[in-house]
């Protein structure tokens, strides 16, 4: 299955720069840092949103990412494919690394990396003016891949891979959005991974869907995670615990603990971890 | 202090305090039968006997609330931590609670029949290990309440002792058995209730194990002895805070 | 106390007279439009008949003739305002929506209103003195020649369209969610191509009523013609030369002293606020059911 990059390189799109063509090598002996992030610090404007965070997210993991609302965890999220950049007066320091590359390098093309970690949103927004299939490929056709054949081909394994294959395989054609809410936000998601990115980061993905619907994608998150590394954003601790392997709590822009999901849940370190968890405040 | 271990939500907090009061209500009535079950047999006392096997109603009676309690704050709550450690704590410490009060009973009721009996001074033989049982219970008890650690790690040695207890007051009284084969079932009665003891030894002992899990989220179960040293190995970072010995009911809103 | 019989009947009375009030100056406000249709139909239908679609206007005092050349020249003329108009229109209110500093965007969107309230003879005496007195000369090269002609009436008339169409536009993209922007934007598409495949496209359908509704408005120019387009009784084969229109010519003929004309003039009018009418009906028609964003 060619990979992104190497049709990039035959399409009428300009390739970025320096962005390596192959993350992981097939036979890769110890699992390495999708993310290593350094000392990061965020600033809207005046607003300190993210003050001196460091940790490292391993590969294939689900990670996810926790604290009251306004704590930056949405923010740290999106530092992590340069989308906190649409924010007109939002400024970054430190160091964020990709599987080694620094996500923030002067020639490094936003786009480019946005490709290789995919995004899903707490509000699923499929395409109004295209149908589920136009969706799914959407990513892949408005960056210069028009091969049909290989645009189908792609277009199903994502729908399989997201569960939505069998509800939806008789109606490729329809709107987008004249699913349910929650085949809507497996449409997103599957318009997400269509262009095969390595990373899936997840903003509050099922806070707005039911509690069936809320399961289906926790599933899907469940059984990507083999391929992808997914780091969720989740107001629910239930759903935190539930889900993820390591989980991290961050406070009023600080990180408070990182952990795995399983000690942070049963004995934290932090007194203020403990409070939070366990609904003392928040 | 109160106010950083409230919860938000009044009803988790009311939910909790009323777990905590019935597993102490339930502690110290099973403290307390323990010591009737031995002061009838070495008062010779019938009616404290059958106090002790009365009372063993309202004991499993509140074993059955301490679960309904339990399930009923996961159910609700879906706690975590040591919240969660001290609800799972305390259903397991309400059987273990449940098993001793029983062999409190059977103690009474061994005890009824020897006293109907003429004196038997070999029941001396009975006092040390008695008291090594009740104060075990005392002791794990405040360990639950004062998060005591070092005191609930030490638990499980002591008990060893009281195996080793057990097994020489047997061979004595075997010893008694062959001096005095007229007195046999008397003398089985002694060894049966020393067994009994010694029963109530290993459920505190389980009860220990469970405390140090509410505590430092440690399973020390079937490690072998463990000195009293080691609690630094199994705390590492600061324990969380003691649970008081009576909850006070938060204020009324 | 809670039930007067007296007062229920009366408030009653005056909330029915209210409405009534109402309904009357209803009516008042669609009467004109009414009262202009139907003097036209009474004045001007007779006079249309094939001829008047298909041949040139008649000498003065002649019988006959029609208003083929003033029809062809007024769609002419709107078709060059729509190619110099939209474009600019369009990507000025992409740009005002899309990108640009606040303070930028607010004082362009400030001009475009004044711009919006220029007196149309305003623009047809600019153009005039720019382009018909001097013609647009770039670089040695002759791109509109000097004097009368199709170019500058379409100058003119896609002056009135621009700040018309530029509003709009910005007007209709802002209502498109932002999510969708983000979303195209974390698929790692450009953002001229969100702003062209997502946004716009999503906003079609309010873009092409903006455009139709600016094209409603100054198809009844008349003024700007007046000094750019000048008008002409024959056929336009160059348009750098004068050309017909169906305002321009309606008002040489209602200002003449021939029954003929006078008669062609009424069925011109007729004909202008058919097409008219017929560009907001398709408006209508393009926005029934769902809002225009969508």
């Amino acid at each position: 299955m060619e990979r992104i990059q190497d049709i990039e390189s035959a399409s009428t799109v300009a390739p970025a720069a320096a962005f390596p063509l192959k993350a992981s090598a097939p036979h890769a002996p110890a699992q390495r840092n999708a993310f290593e992030v350094t000392t990061l610090n965020v600033w809207y404007g005046q607003k300190h949103a993210v003050q001196d965070c460091t940790l490292n997210i391993p590969e294939r993991t689900i990670t996810a990412i926790i604290g009251p609302s306004g704590c930056g965890k949405s923010t740290f999220l999106r530092c992590l494919n340069r989308m906190h950049e649409l924010v007109p007066r939002a400024r970054i320091a430190g160091t964020i690394r990709f599987f080694g590359q620094d996500l923030y390098a002067p020639q490094i093309d936003p786009a480019v990396v946005r490709r290789r970690i995919g995004m899903v949103f707490q509000k699923s927004n499929p395409f109004p003016t295209m149908s589920i299939a136009e969706n799914v490929t959407v990513g892949l056709r408005l960056n210069g891949i028009g091969n049909r054949a290989y645009l189908r081909e792609r277009m199903e394994q994502s729908l399989r891979m997201a569960a939505l294959w069998d509800e939806v395989k008789d109606d490729l054609g329809k709107p987008g959005v004249s699913l349910s809410g929650g085949q809507q936000q497996r449409l997103c998601i599957a318009r997400a991974i269509a262009t095969q990115p390595e990373v899936l980061l997840m903003d509050e993905p099922a806070s707005a869907l039911d509690p069936i619907a809320t399961m289906k994608v926790e599933e899907l998150i469940h059984q990507l995670s083999r391929d992808y590394t997914i780091v969720i954003v989740t107001h629910n601790m239930q759903q935190a615990s539930r889900v993820s392997d390591k989980t991290a709590f961050f406070y009023l822009g600080r990180l408070i603990e990182y952990n795995d999901t399983e000690k942070l849940f049963t004995r934290p370190r932090e007194k203020q971890t403990e409070d939070y968890i366990s609904g003392r405040f928040g | 202090m109160a106010d950083t271990s409230r919860h938000i939500l009044g009803t988790y907090d009311a939910a909790i305090s009323a777990l905590q009061n019935d597993l102490l209500m339930m502690a110290s009535l099973c403290e307390r039968n323990l010591r009737n079950s031995l002061g009838c047999l070495l008062n010779r006392d019938e009616d404290l006997c059958n106090v002790t096997i009365a009372d063993d109603e309202e004991i499993d009676q509140l074993e059955k609330q301490v679960d309904k309690n339990g399930i009923d704050l996961l159910r609700r709550f879906q706690p975590v931590a040591s919240d969660l450690r001290h609800v799972v704590a305390a259903m397991k410490l309400s059987g273990n609670l449940e098993r001793i009060a029983d062999q409190a009973v059977n103690i009474a009721r061994k005890a009824r029949k020897l006293n109907r009996a003429p004196l038997l001074t070999e029941v001396s033989f009975l006092e040390p290990i008695y008291r090594e049982v009740t104060t075990m219970l005392s002791d794990v008890l405040h360990a639950y309440t004062e998060a005591n650690i070092d005191l609930a790690i030490g638990i499980p040695a002591r008990d060893k002792k009281l195996d080793a207890m057990n097994h020489e007051i047997t061979e004595k009284l075997t010893v008694q058995m062959t001096k005095f084969p007229d007195r046999i079932t008397e003398y089985l009665d002694l060894v049966f209730i020393a067994r009994h003891l010694e029963r109530a030894g290993d459920h505190v002992k389980n009860m220990a194990e469970d405390v140090v899990f509410a505590i430092a989220a440690e399973d020390i179960r079937h490690m072998g002895a463990l000195r009293p040293g080691s609690a630094a190995d199994l705390l590492g970072e600061k324990a969380v805070e003691p649970v008081p010995a009576r909850i006070e009911e938060p204020p009324a809103a | 106390m809670i039930s007067n019989p007296a007062n229920h009947a009366m408030r009653k009375a005056v909330s029915r007279c209210i409405s009534g009030i109402t309904l009357l100056c209803a009516c008042l406000v669609v009467a004109p439009l009414a009262l202009v249709f139907f003097h036209l139909v009474r004045m001007g239908a007779s006079s249309l008949n094939l001829d008047f679609f298909t041949h040139l206007p008649a000498g003065p005092g002649e019988p006959g003739g029609g208003m083929a050349n003033a029809i062809i020249g007024t769609l002419i003329l709107l078709g060059l305002a729509c190619l110099i108009g939209v474009p600019t229109g369009v990507l000025g209110g992409v740009y005002l929506s899309e990108f640009g500093s606040p303070r930028v965007n607010w004082t362009v969107r400030f001009l475009c209103d004044i711009l919006n309230g220029v007196p149309s003879i305003i623009w047809g005496i600019v153009i005039n003195g720019l382009v018909v007195m001097h013609g647009i000369v770039i670089c040695g090269r002759v791109i509109i020649p000097r004097g009368f002609s199709a170019y500058s009436g379409g100058l003119a008339l896609a002056c009135l369209m621009i700040p018309l169409v530029m509003r709009t536009t910005e007007e209709v993209l802002v209502l498109v969610p932002n999510g969708y922007r983000e979303a195209a934007l974390a698929l790692g598409i450009a953002r001229w191509k969100t702003t062209v495949h997502i946004v716009m496209k999503s906003a079609v359908r309010g873009i092409l009523t903006g455009i139709l509704l600016a094209l409603a408005r100054v198809a009844g120019e008349t003024a700007p013609l007046l000094f750019t387009a000048l008008g002409n009784s024959f056929w336009n084969n160059n348009l750098a030369k004068p050309i017909a229109a169906l305002p321009l010519q309606i008002f040489q003929y209602a200002n003449s002293a021939y029954a003929n004309w006078h008669r062609q003039a009424w069925a011109g009018a007729l004909v202008l606020v058919g097409f008219i009418l017929a560009l907001n009906v398709t408006v209508r028609f393009l926005t029934r059911g769902k809002p225009v964003r969508v």
